[in-house]
């Protein structure tokens, strides 16, 4: 087990380092996203201030210090979340080769076959945040920078809080997507279901935009949306803001375990069916 | 001793209600270089994908050195390699990763796997290319790439579908030497389907031909032409230019007489070679014709095909689609 599984990883990790604008992709993009999108649009500029506007804004950003930073973490949870939604292109190539048929052919236990993409898929999702994540802490404690800007206050808990969010994100999405690529007929089938899916998760969460200045309907829609969910305990422990939500942390987390756990139960029951788990 | 391959009352249905399969009986010993020959869609495919655990049959059973391949799958695993007629291989890897890679997924020691797959590079004549990319070599080296995937476990029976496909007359040559090696080597059991029918005759020791999910006949080629009887019997003969074709034609078993040419050559169609050669002798001289050469030649497979499913072999073909046992 312990070997076909590490097999697996290397396998996937080998294809993806021979292609190096996989690993430029994995450490700019969130770079270009935050710069591109963060910068060209600021929320706070569309409000004057003064007369209850600063007030406004930060309420609406919940206690984020600048769109800019409230901005940057929405982002690098729809970078992890993008990156989930390509998880079950590998096998999608494979079914199409004959290589998927000549693994099946051989003795490898299903779990290895599934588990060792879904490890490697779902660390990959989660790299960019993480270096993101990385970065925006580290640059607290250097004088004069501005940018994604960190709690200093933030501590053990904080930061171990937000990697279970990130991880439980990252892995949910993989999961469900890698069992698409080996479900679905075709790659139509499979990139029309992530343009489908891709950006209504993204637009009915409160990555990019106040979850206040939403219609009613959607603000409990948002309120559910494991990238909300994520993304909120991200925040108030990125900023210490967690006064501005009306749960802990905690809450939020375990309303994401129960989303990986439906997540993931929906792929091993797709995929164990095409990888016909005895 | 038990078969390598054994199947009884083999039949598949697809959930669509197409018929794959039905009542397909058959035995390989081991050892032996198995040919399955049949026209697209004949059901060689969905046979092989039934005996290599890809695919569940819905009727009858197949059992692989006695063992059932739908109740012990992983057992089966383990004694099979499979070679696809397409390159499975991963193109941005190199040719001794993607040997590591099949090892790794038999569950072999890293230790064990490197010097086994030394020797297998050594013998297909991939040494050099081993930490290439196989995005860079030619279509000979990709088979043999996938005859090294298919054997780093040392199976006991090899699949072979459509191997030499789109491999040109020298490529395909090549690659029967090396398969002829192997066995020589290892004892493998060979099973091989192919739409070269030539290549089944030169190859195996017993064929069998199935056409519409039904097996028609096997036995080794000699036999089944045998069987069949019919023939062709090539002479050139003098002695009066009607009465020849004539004699020719009232002889019983010879059921065409064609001239061609003008110097007296003949070519007749008989059923039965062995009996009508002597006969044609016994006649020429009581007719007072003079029998200058004859010639017999056998039928080949491709008139046994024909004889059989009453129709041409379509060798040129589109193969069988790879995308086995998906539904």
């Amino acid at each position: 087990m312990y070997r076909e599984f590490v097999t697996v990883l290397r396998r996937e990790l080998l294809k993806f380092v021979r292609v190096p604008i996989w690993i430029a992709a994995a450490f700019v993009i969130p770079v270009l996203y935050l710069v591109l999108f963060g910068q060209a649009f600021d929320l706070g500029a569309l409000f004057p201030s003064g007369a209850g506007g600063d007030t406004y804004v930060s309420d609406a950003l919940l206690g984020a210090p600048d769109y800019f930073s409230y901005f940057a973490v929405g982002m690098i949870a729809f970078v992890t979340l993008s990156m989930s939604l390509y998880a079950g292109t590998g096998v999608l190539f494979d079914r199409q080769l004959g290589t998927h048929q000549r693994i099946l052919a051989t003795p490898a236990p299903r779990s290895a076959l599934f588990g060792g993409i879904l490890t490697f898929r779902a660390f990959s999702a989660a790299w960019p945040a993480f270096l993101c994540l990385a970065v925006a802490v580290l640059l607290v404690h250097v004088p004069g920078m501005v940018g994604l800007s960190a709690n200093a206050g933030i501590g053990a808990i904080g930061l171990a809080e937000i990697l279970a969010a990130e991880a439980l994100l990252a892995l949910m999405f993989t999961a469900l997507f890698l069992s698409f690529g080996y479900v679905l007929p075709s790659n139509e089938a499979y990139f029309g279901i992530v343009t489908i899916l891709n950006l209504p998760i993204l637009f009915t969460s409160n990555a990019l935009f106040p979850q206040s200045t939403m219609p009613a309907w959607m603000q409990t829609v948002t309120a559910y949306n494991p990238v909300s969910l994520a993304v909120n305990v991200m925040r108030m422990n990125l900023f210490g803001t967690a006064a501005y939500y009306p749960y802990p942390a905690d809450v939020y987390l375990l309303r994401l375990l129960r989303w990986a756990a439906a997540l993931i139960t929906i792929a091993l029951v797709l995929s164990s069916r095409a990888l016909r788990v005895p | 001793m038990t078969e390598a391959i054994r199947t009884e009352a083999l039949g598949k249905i697809y959930p669509g209600g197409a018929v794959a399969l039905a009542d397909v009986n058959l035995s390989v010993r081991r050892g032996e270089i198995f040919g399955f020959l049949g026209p697209n869609g004949a059901g060689k495919t969905t046979t092989i994908s039934i005996l290599t655990t890809l695919l569940q049959p819905t009727a009858g059973t197949a059992a692989i050195d006695g063992i059932d391949v739908v109740e012990h799958p992983d057992r089966i695993r383990r004694k099979i390699g499979l070679v696809f007629q397409r390159s499975t291989a991963d193109d941005t890897l190199t040719g001794r990763e993607n040997l590591e890679i099949a090892a790794g997924l038999y569950g072999l020691a890293p230790a064990e796997a490197r010097s086994r797959i030394r020797a297998i590079l050594e013998r297909l004549d991939l040494g050099e290319a081993a930490d290439r990319l196989v995005r860079g070599y030619s279509g000979g080296m990709r088979r043999r790439l996938e005859i090294a995937a298919g054997i780093v476990h040392e199976p006991e029976l090899l699949f072979l579908d459509e191997p030499t496909l789109g491999l040109d007359p020298q490529g395909r040559a090549q690659f029967w030497e090396y398969i002829r090696d192997l066995r020589a080597r290892q004892s493998m059991t060979i099973f091989l389907t192919t739409h070269y029918l030539d290549e089944a005759d030169q190859l195996s020791d017993r064929i069998a031909i199935i056409d519409g999910g039904r097996l028609l006949t096997a036995g080794t080629p000699a036999g089944l032409k045998d069987e069949l009887g019919a023939g062709r019997v090539d002479l050139r003969a003098r002695g009066g230019d009607g009465s020849v074709a004539r004699v020719l034609r009232e002889l019983p078993g010879v059921t065409a007489v064609e001239r061609v040419g003008e110097d007296g050559a003949y070519r007749l169609t008989v059923s039965h070679l062995d009996q009508v050669v002597p006969a044609i002798v016994r006649s020429c001289d009581a007719a007072g014709i003079d029998l200058a050469s004859i010639s017999t030649r056998r039928p080949s497979l491709e008139e046994v095909f024909l004889t059989i499913t009453g129709r041409q072999y379509d060798a040129g073909l589109e193969p069988e689609r790879a995308d086995r046992g998906g539904a």
